[in-house]
């Protein structure tokens, strides 16, 4: 497309970036036909070419973004599908990232947005933190309700629906031995821990099977997608600092990947790289880590699935997330493992579109995410599955909103299968 | 009038014009029993007869539109072509008759009808101007497809002085697979279910009491193995007969042929589906009828009941046109099927922009607008 | 393009609640910076905001918006997906553009009777998708199929790569819901294979949006062939190909699909895919054959002799469904994989008669040097329609220009060797000037003369199509041949 940027505007690095990669885009349309928010609405405006277009408008004018395009921007899911179906290489995922940061600091949003935006962004990546809202929440369940009935404060009835209902017991995890295939550090995360712990407790079993010693790091916390997608890059990029130096000292003890099993975190692990790319003392430390950061599915993919036991036939509907079929391009990988083990596996209708959890979309829009949810459930339900797959927290969450399916992650499938305990629900 | 060329159309349209005088355009005079009886002076375009140009490898011929079919098919069946909507007619019909009355054989169903196979036209309207519409070209998205329009518009727009079709490869080889003796709704159940077979069927077509046909064609080797398929997927109807000559059947089903009472003789188009039962009460009433396009062609003959009939192919969401009666019942029934009245209007307009002094609304389908 | 009428712009914000009343909510558009992603379709070169845009929900509502409109004498631009290669939903100013993208439900699928009912705004792959598990499919196929809408495909006629065997979108649509101007709703077709009276449906297919709002699409669905098989064939020259093609079909073989890349094409198709094409040929032929088992195996045979009697370097026939699937890859990607190597392209879309295709590339391959853009051809062989894809820059000033002037040269070549303007994107905004180029100043008015008798305000998708705007009183005026004709001066349409 043509572009109208000055030359002092690209002489800043970001809006030079994103110049780059509207230029790519030709405005042929493909992208409208995966994009969750078009198939619902059908409004241009809603659509990764609507987007694309607003966001240009707003940087090549350098606008203070009006409430519109903020809308529309906010609407984004972040699903990538779009950056699946583009045949002409538009980075999409940047575009938008570059957007938001510009619009959460040129952009005054309404008090009960930014109050609730401010309690998220300071509540979900620290467990601690999140554990204790999680009790609150129960104590205040009551009054979704009334939120619910206040356009304003509609994000803080959905963090109570999406609250639990009990709190799972944070466990002791056993020390790993040492494995023939080397160390691994497994990313602990911030809401997987707290809310299904049950997870990184088949991982490391399975992990351990396939040979591996699994360690943490220390100093490590929330990835940062969590204010990242929320455009608050000053606390994102601390965030990729902290555990860029908190994997660097593990890699130099000598390390073989950093694994991930909510891949929404993957997803912007692998993106450090490009994330910290202009600051000259982590930019080739947060490269490194981006190199090292895998999926587990595709850990186990290259290991090889561990011997298999004797377990009941199952029928597993399995719902690739987002960011692992549009962000990491992993598509046959996940699936190829619950068939090694011995499942049978249906994807469901329209499998590329997105469930509607994205990160904490499922907070702020709530309406979209409640349609996009519930039609996922019954593209599920229609296969009749003894239960569903998935490689994410949030889709896990989100599906258990709309569906009595039993959910699992594939790994705790994969555990099943290879001598673990069964996964609840099945 | 029997002009010779284009400026001889244009000319005695002109005249009519100026004299306020209605014209019937006529090709060879093969179909003039549809319709009401009417004393009009005919421009009859016989004249205008020859293949222009002809290029089996762009798959396109152009003629006069005077030429006669015979011609035509002639000359295309010698390079191996042909028009793939099977049209017919008596000795004398012409290319461009075909095409304005929309004639298609049983070929219709799989391959299309005659309005997708005319590509481009030249034609003078009843403004006495000559205007070309369309293209030499398969493919072609230029303007308004104005030759679809031309195709069964009974030559109420304009007089068609040149026409380019679309002509494509002749089967080698053609085989019917003839089930005997099938009471109607199997027969009619066995077309549709063919129909929806991966086996490209050519035709399918059912003589109530007699014989439910289907056509293969193509090469040996595939019409064996779509015989294969069918005989298979067909077997709940027992096994066919393979006719390597079924011309003589498959004559009787062209334009109702094989129904040779003196009744009126009724053209249905229909949904296959809803066919069988929509013609139920008229066969009830005392009608015969033949089966053509898997069921979505009825032919039927049937003495009066036309308020019937019409409503029988209203509710199923079909149309009726009445192709052969005493000269005193098509005084009264109009031939073709009422429109709805929002469409009737638009219809009306459409053929004002090209006759607006109605030279060419001779009253043949009793629906002529009042004047302004 | 048609000047803004002052007097609607003056009543914008009236007309603006009126609106409101009819379609509530996020359905009417009006702030200035939610306008400009609707101000072009897939033709960036072409941008107008409109003045409002109205995204209705049921047919009454468009009924009701057309109605108020033509009351308040204001343009409509229909829109479906957006992805018009010819600017056929360029907005115009003074214009409401009626987006059509929430009609997107599958009404009903009658497989009996090998039909489906689609609302205007369900895309044309969501429609094989629907029939696919029984076994079905809607046939043609543009290259846009993931997202062009099927009310959109009936605008434009669509094509495709298949339709040289199944037909355009025209010969597989069996009957529309149409809402005019007026506000009328009708139904032209059903479900029968013929409808009564005068061909409308055939006019309305490819009518551009000119002619109404069509709000429900009745289409032919069809059986999956058994199989379908490819062969990949190299040439050391365009004349050979092409003679390969005349060959095939002269041979009564019509394949369900036949499409050539030039050198250039080639080169940047197999940069973007590694599909394996080869790179040392002048031009390569993607021949497909679909239908029984043995229809194919003894079809490819046929088409392997053809080819090798006209010089055919490398031939390769697919092994399997995902072989043949990646010999399309390559052609499938060409246009974006040309978007690849050059930061704007200009996608060009004329059709010729298949016999001219080596002269036509010789003259253009002289245009190139003389405008100095790169052009890359991508050929349906079959039925000879050509896609020139003009490389430029739009932020080098004065590029774009060139590539214009570069496509209208081109298109002027494909009329002048007896072929037309547009095979499968319409004439839309793009080819409109183009028109006196192959149709005389009667043949134009005749055509328009349809039009007045859908829209004699001429108030639908003005500025399309049609160079010159004759208002539908002057195109009725009746010229006098002999004599004299009652009362000439009286309009008559």
């Amino acid at each position: 497309m043509q572009t109208d940027f000055s030359p002092a505007q690209l002489a800043d690095k970001d809006i030079a970036a994103s110049e780059a990669i509207i230029r790519k885009c030709v405005h042929c349309g493909f992208c409208t036909a995966t994009c969750p928010t078009y198939v619902l609405g059908g409004n241009e405006l809603d659509s990764p070419r609507g987007r694309i277009y607003l966001i240009k408008d707003m940087l090549e004018n350098e606008r203070v973004p009006g409430p519109e395009v903020v809308k529309h921007v906010d609407r984004c899911l972040s699903c990538l599908a779009c950056m699946t179906t583009c045949p002409s290489g538009v980075n999409y995922m940047h575009l938008v990232d570059h957007a938001r940061a510009y619009i959460e600091t040129h952009y005054r949003r309404p008090l009960a947005e930014r109050v609730l935006r401010a309690v998220v962004a300071s509540v979900l990546p620290y467990p601690k933190r999140f554990r204790a809202a999680l009790r609150l929440a129960g104590l205040a369940r009551p009054l979704a309700g009334l939120l619910q009935g206040i356009r304003p404060l509609r994000p803080a009835a959905s963090m109570l629906q999406l609250a639990p209902a009990r709190l799972p017991p944070q466990a002791r995890l056993p020390a790993s031995p040492a494995g023939a295939r080397g160390r691994v550090v497994l990313m602990q995360g911030c809401a997987e821990p707290v809310l299904r712990p049950e997870i990184r407790a088949a991982t490391m079993r399975l992990l351990e099977r396939c040979g591996y010693q699994v360690s943490f790091a220390p100093g490590e916390a929330c990835c940062g997608a969590l204010t990242h997608h929320m455009g608050r890059e000053a606390e994102a990029l601390a965030a990729a600092r902290r555990n860029v130096e908190a994997w660097s000292r593990e890699i130099e003890a000598g390390l073989e990947a950093i694994i991930i099993t909510a891949s929404g975190c993957g997803t912007t692990i692998k993106d450090y790289g490009y994330m910290l790319r202009d600051d000259p003392l982590y930019a080739e430390k947060a490269a490194r880590v981006s190199a090292l950061a895998k999926d587990v599915s595709e850990v186990i993919e290259a290991a090889g699935l561990p011997a298999r036991v004797e377990i009941p036939a199952r029928i597993v509907a399995y719902h690739p997330p987002c960011s692992i079929q549009h962000g990491q391009k992993l598509t046959t990988g996940p699936q190829n493992l619950l068939r090694a083990a011995g499942f049978t596996v249906k994807l469901p209708a329209d499998s590329h579109l997105c469930c509607g959890s994205a990160g904490t979309y499922n907070i702020f829009q709530p309406e979209i995410a409640g349609q996009l949810g519930a039609r996922k459930a019954q593209t599920l339900e229609a296969l009749r599955p003894d239960v569903v797959a998935t490689g994410n927290i949030g889709c896990a969450v989100q599906i258990g909103q709309h569906s009595g399916l039993p959910v699992a992650h594939i790994v705790e499938l994969l555990d099943w299968a290879t001598g673990g305990p069964a996964p609840a629900g099945l | 009038m029997t002009p010779q060329n284009t400026k001889e159309v244009c000319e005695i349209i002109g005249q009519a014009l100026a004299d306020g005088e209605k014209l019937e355009i006529v090709g060879g005079g093969t179909r003039a029993q549809i319709g009401a009886p009417r004393e009009i002076p005919t421009l009859c375009l016989a004249g205008l007869s020859g293949i222009l140009e002809y290029d089996p490898a762009e798959l396109v011929l152009t003629a006069r539109a005077g030429t006669p079919l015979a011609e035509i098919e002639a000359a295309v069946a010698e390079r191996g072509q042909g028009l793939a909507f099977e049209p017919y007619g008596a000795a004398g019909s012409t290319i461009g008759g075909v095409l304005a009355a929309g004639v298609a054989g049983a070929r219709r169903v799989s391959a299309g009808g005659a309005r997708d196979h005319l590509l481009g036209f030249e034609a003078v309207s009843g403004r006495g101007e000559i205007f070309r519409a369309g293209a030499k070209v398969v493919k072609n998205v230029t303007g308004y497809d104005l030759p679809k329009l031309l195709c069964g518009s009974w030559g109420r727009l304009a007089a068609l002085t040149e026409v380019t079709l679309k002509v494509l490869p002749r089967a080698p080889e053609r085989v019917t697979l003839c089930w005997r003796g099938l009471a109607d709704e199997p027969a009619f159940a066995l077309m549709r279910a063919a129909l929806r077979a991966p086996c490209d069927v050519a035709a399918a077509a059912h003589l109530p009491g007699e014989a439910t046909m289907l056509r293969l064609d193509g090469v040996g080797p595939s019409i064996a193995a779509r015989r294969d398929y069918l005989g298979a997927a067909l077997a709940a109807y027992g096994p066919p007969e393979a006719l390597d000559d079924a011309a003589p059947l498959w004559a009787r089903v062209q334009g109702g042929a094989g129904l040779t009472t003196e009744a009126p003789l009724w053209r249905l188009s229909l949904p296959p589906r809803a066919a069988l039962g929509a013609i139920a009460p008229l066969l009830a009433a005392g009608g015969a009828y033949l089966a053509d396009w898997a069921g979505g062609l009825i032919w039927l003959a049937l003495e009066g009941r036309e308020a019937l009939i019409r409503e029988a192919a209203d509710a199923a969401g079909g149309h009726a046109t009445l192709m052969r009666a005493p000269a005193e019942i098509r005084a009264r029934i109009p031939a073709l099927h009422p429109q709805a009245l929002g469409v009737e209007a638009l219809s009306r307009r459409v053929r004002r922009g090209f006759d607006p002094m109605g030279i060419f609304e001779t009253n043949r389908f009793l629906d002529e607008a009042d004047a302004d | 393009m048609p000047l803004p009428d002052q007097r609607v712009l003056a009543r914008r914000d009236e007309i603006i609640k009126a609106l409101r009343q009819i379609v509530p909510g996020e359905g009417v558009i009006d702030a200035p910076h939610e306008l400009r992603p609707y101000e072009s379709d897939g033709l960036t070169a072409y941008r107008q905001p409109p003045m409002v845009v109205v995204l209705p929900e049921t047919v009454e509502q468009v009924a009701a918006v057309l109605r108020y409109c033509k009351g308040q004498n204001i343009k409509v631009v229909p829109r479906g997906s957006g992805t018009s290669l010819s600017g056929g939903a360029l907005p115009l100013a003074d214009a409401v553009l009626l987006g059509m993208g929430r009609f997107k439900k599958i009404l009903e699928i009658d497989y009996e009777d090998r039909l489906a009912v689609v609302q205007p705004g369900v895309t044309n792959l969501a429609i094989t998708k629907a029939v696919e598990g029984e076994g079905f499919y809607y046939a043609p196929d543009p290259s846009s199929q993931i997202a062009c809408s099927i009310g959109g495909n009936v605008a434009e006629n669509s094509g495709g790569v298949h339709c040289l065997k199944y037909g355009l979108t025209t010969n597989n649509v069996l009957g529309v819901q149409l809402v005019t101007m007026e506000g009328e709703i009708l139904r032209f077709g059903g479900k029968a294979l013929e409808a009564p009276g005068l061909d409308l449906l055939g006019i309305i297919v490819g009518s551009e949006g000119l002619l109404g709002v069509v709000t429900e699409v009745t289409v032919r669905i069809l059986p999956k062939p058994e199989t379908a098989k490819a062969l990949l064939i190299g040439f050391p020259s365009v004349e050979s190909a092409g003679q390969c093609v005349a060959d095939t079909i002269a041979a009564g073989i019509i394949p369900a699909g036949m499409e050539m890349m030039d050198k250039p094409a080639i080169h940047a198709a197999e940069a973007f895919v590694q599909v394996g094409y080869p790179l040392d040929v002048e031009a390569l032929l993607i021949v497909e054959l679909d239908g029984p088992e043995a229809e194919c195996s003894h079809l490819i045979q046929e088409v392997e002799a053809i080819a090798r009697a006209n010089q055919a370097g490398m031939i390769r026939i697919s092994r399997d469904e995902a072989e043949r699937l990646a010999f399309w890859a390559g052609r499938k990607a060409a246009f974006p994989a040309v978007g690849r190597i050059s930061p704007d392209y200009y996608c060009m879309d004329g059709t010729i008669p298949r016999a001219k295709l080596p002269v036509v590339l010789q003259r253009m391959n002289a245009l190139s040097e003389q405008y100095g853009l790169g052009v890359a051809n991508v050929f349906h062989a079959g039925d000879g329609n050509l896609h020139p894809l003009i490389l430029y820059d739009a932020n080098k000033p004065g590029e774009l220009e060139r590539a214009e002037e570069f496509g209208a040269d081109i298109l002027r070549l494909c009329v002048e060797v007896g072929g037309v303007l547009t095979g499968e994107h319409g004439v839309g905004v793009e080819k409109r000037d183009l028109m006196p180029a192959m149709f005389s100043e009667d043949d134009l008015r005749q055509q328009q003369r349809l039009k007045c008798a859908f829209d004699p305000e001429l108030l639908l998708n003005p500025g399309k199509v049609f160079p010159s705007l004759h208002r539908c009183a002057e195109l009725g005026r009746m010229h006098v041949h002999r004599g004299a004709l009652p009362f000439p001066e009286l309009p008559r349409f």
